[in-house]
């Protein structure tokens, strides 16, 4: 290596460091950062749908997804298809054909197929008990059939009403639709009993 | 080295920071999905697990390395609905005013031309907000009405889906083959394009024939050429003249094309979700009519009758 390379070339007036002055941020930026950091925030707000795993890129919010349910007019057969396929199914059968001797079959059911819903409301919100005879055969579930939809917790006024017009409408079976409306008013009236149904005290009733 | 716990904690604090991002923040959004019900019709469970075979030929693509070529993934830039139009109902004067009234574009309805050719849109591509608003307007003229959504974008333009795809839909399988790169097209719903298994059979063993400019190599190594030996397999290929084997011999699938062929055909991603809307699937024929309410709300007369 050529020393004189290595030699210092400034003069001495030059090697010493500049002073080191006190230099604040200023104001300005300090405030263009905050209305950046505000503005990010806002974006986030807006697009990020909040770590939600149910928000995909052209969404924004889980709220902007729910306008895309479909609205239905009346009660939602396929909510109460599922319904019954979870619950009534159990013993009533995905068919609605029912267990012999124990649970009747919704199928051409002459207490399905009624053109008032007074009587079949009352079934699932109270329970029954004893014999039913449903088209010409006697049917007695031992413990009498559960009160499914007692409370509101257990099932809404909508979903009742949704799983009786499914029972109503599906395999053949052609009764009107059972409003939720017509659900709280007969619950409303029962609020206050939570003894099983007999079928006397069911034929006792209007069908209307 | 002076500053060994420094640089020590420095490097666990980096790499801590990443496995956070990109593993743990993850598995806590996403990390325990199940399956969902579909959008429409909530007895429906998707996804479903693959049936056996499809299963064996998702490890045929993984090892052909078929992911280096073809994405399974499907991008979306927006929804807009469509408004159908099903029933014109008993007084079309109203229900021509109530379209125009729902101030949706449409200036000049004619009452006459609402009932021909039902079901028919009558209002398209608006925000669903606007959709929902016109459907109500519609049901209280009289007339029936229903929202058909519309998903956007290049990918769903090229007929490569009904939707975007979501993390839900590669929840059946163990291991997920999204790709990145489209030398060939997205195959997320090549079963819904292509639901003939010789089809994809016939690909495989000479893409061109099936697709003229097909970049695809062939992959005749998941075939057999036998010799027929007293009449031809039920399975063997039927090839134009220039691929066919000579004559006396044929061609047949392994079972790793089979298994191959079972996969390509089970890939679909168009389920509605609820994280993912699109319009519902046409329903198969004979099935609509059973579970539909009877009449024009009876409902409505019955409530008064109880009261």
């Amino acid at each position: 290596m050529n020393p004189e390379t290595n030699q210092p070339v400034s003069t001495a007036a030059d090697s010493t460091p500049p002073p080191a002055g006190r230099a604040t941020v200023p104001v300005w930026l300090i405030v263009l950062m905050f209305l950046m950091l505000y503005w990010g925030a806002l974006y986030f707000d807006a697009n990020g749908g909040w770590f939600s795993p149910q928000v995909y890129t052209p969404y924004h919010s889980v709220g902007e997804l729910e306008a895309f349910i479909p609205r239905h007019e009346g009660p939602d057969i396929g909510r109460g298809k599922y319904l019954f396929d979870n619950i009534c199914a159990l013993c009533h059968g995905p068919d609605g054909a029912g267990k012999p001797g124990q649970a009747p079959p919704l199928v051409g059911s002459e207490w399905v197929n009624t053109p008032g819903v007074n009587r079949i409301i009352r079934i699932p919100v109270l329970g029954l008990n004893g014999l039913i005879d449903v088209k010409g055969q006697q049917y007695s579930f031992p413990s009498g059939m559960t009160a499914v939809a007692a409370t509101r917790q257990m099932m809404s006024d909508e979903d009742l009403a949704n799983v009786l017009t499914y029972v109503r409408q599906a395999w053949g079976n052609k009764a009107p639709p059972v409003t939720a409306a017509q659900v709280k008013a007969i619950r409303d009236q029962l609020a206050n009993r939570s003894q099983p149904l007999t079928v006397d005290e069911l034929k006792s009733l209007p069908e209307k | 080295m002076k500053y060994g716990p420094l640089v020590f904690l420095a490097a666990f604090f980096a790499l801590a920071a990443s496995w956070c991002g990109f593993v743990l923040a993850p598995q806590i959004q996403i990390g325990r999905q199940q399956q969902e019900t579909n959008m429409y019709n909530p007895s429906d469970l998707y996804p479903l697990p693959r049936p056996g075979l499809a299963r064996q030929g998702l490890a045929v693509y993984r090892a052909n390395g078929c992911a280096a070529c073809h994405s399974q993934q499907v991008g979306q830039t927006g929804t807009v609905a469509d408004v159908i139009l099903t029933d014109a109902g008993t007084n079309p004067v109203a229900v021509a005013d109530a379209l125009v009234k729902a101030n949706v574009g449409v200036s000049n309805a004619n009452p006459a031309g609402l009932s021909g050719g039902l079901p028919k849109p009558i209002v398209r591509g608006v925000e669903i907000e606007v959709a929902n608003a016109t459907v109500s307007a519609l049901l209280s003229a009289g007339a029936k009405a229903g929202v058909e959504l519309v998903p956007l974008g290049p990918d769903i333009a090229r007929g490569w889906g009904k939707r975007r795809t979501v993390a839900e839909d590669y929840l059946a399988d163990d291991t997920v083959m999204p790709g990145s790169l489209r030398v060939g097209p997205d195959l997320a719903n090549v079963g819904v394009r292509r639901p003939d298994l010789r089809w994809h059979l016939r690909h495989l063993y000479a893409p061109t024939v099936e697709v003229r400019d097909s970049a695809m190599p062939p992959y005749r190594f998941l075939f057999e050429k036998k010799k027929i030996e007293l009449q031809p397999s039920p399975d063997a290929l039927q090839l134009p003249k220039e691929f066919a084997p000579p004559p006396g011999y044929e061609i047949v699938p392994k079972p790793a094309a089979r298994a191959l062929a079972a996969y390509l055909a089970s890939l679909r991603t168009d389920t509605p979700l609820f994280e993912a809307p699109t319009a519902a699937p046409p329903p198969p024929p004979g099935v609509a009519t059973t579970n539909a309410p009877a009449g024009p709300a009876p409902g409505a007369t019955n409530s008064a009758a109880m009261k």
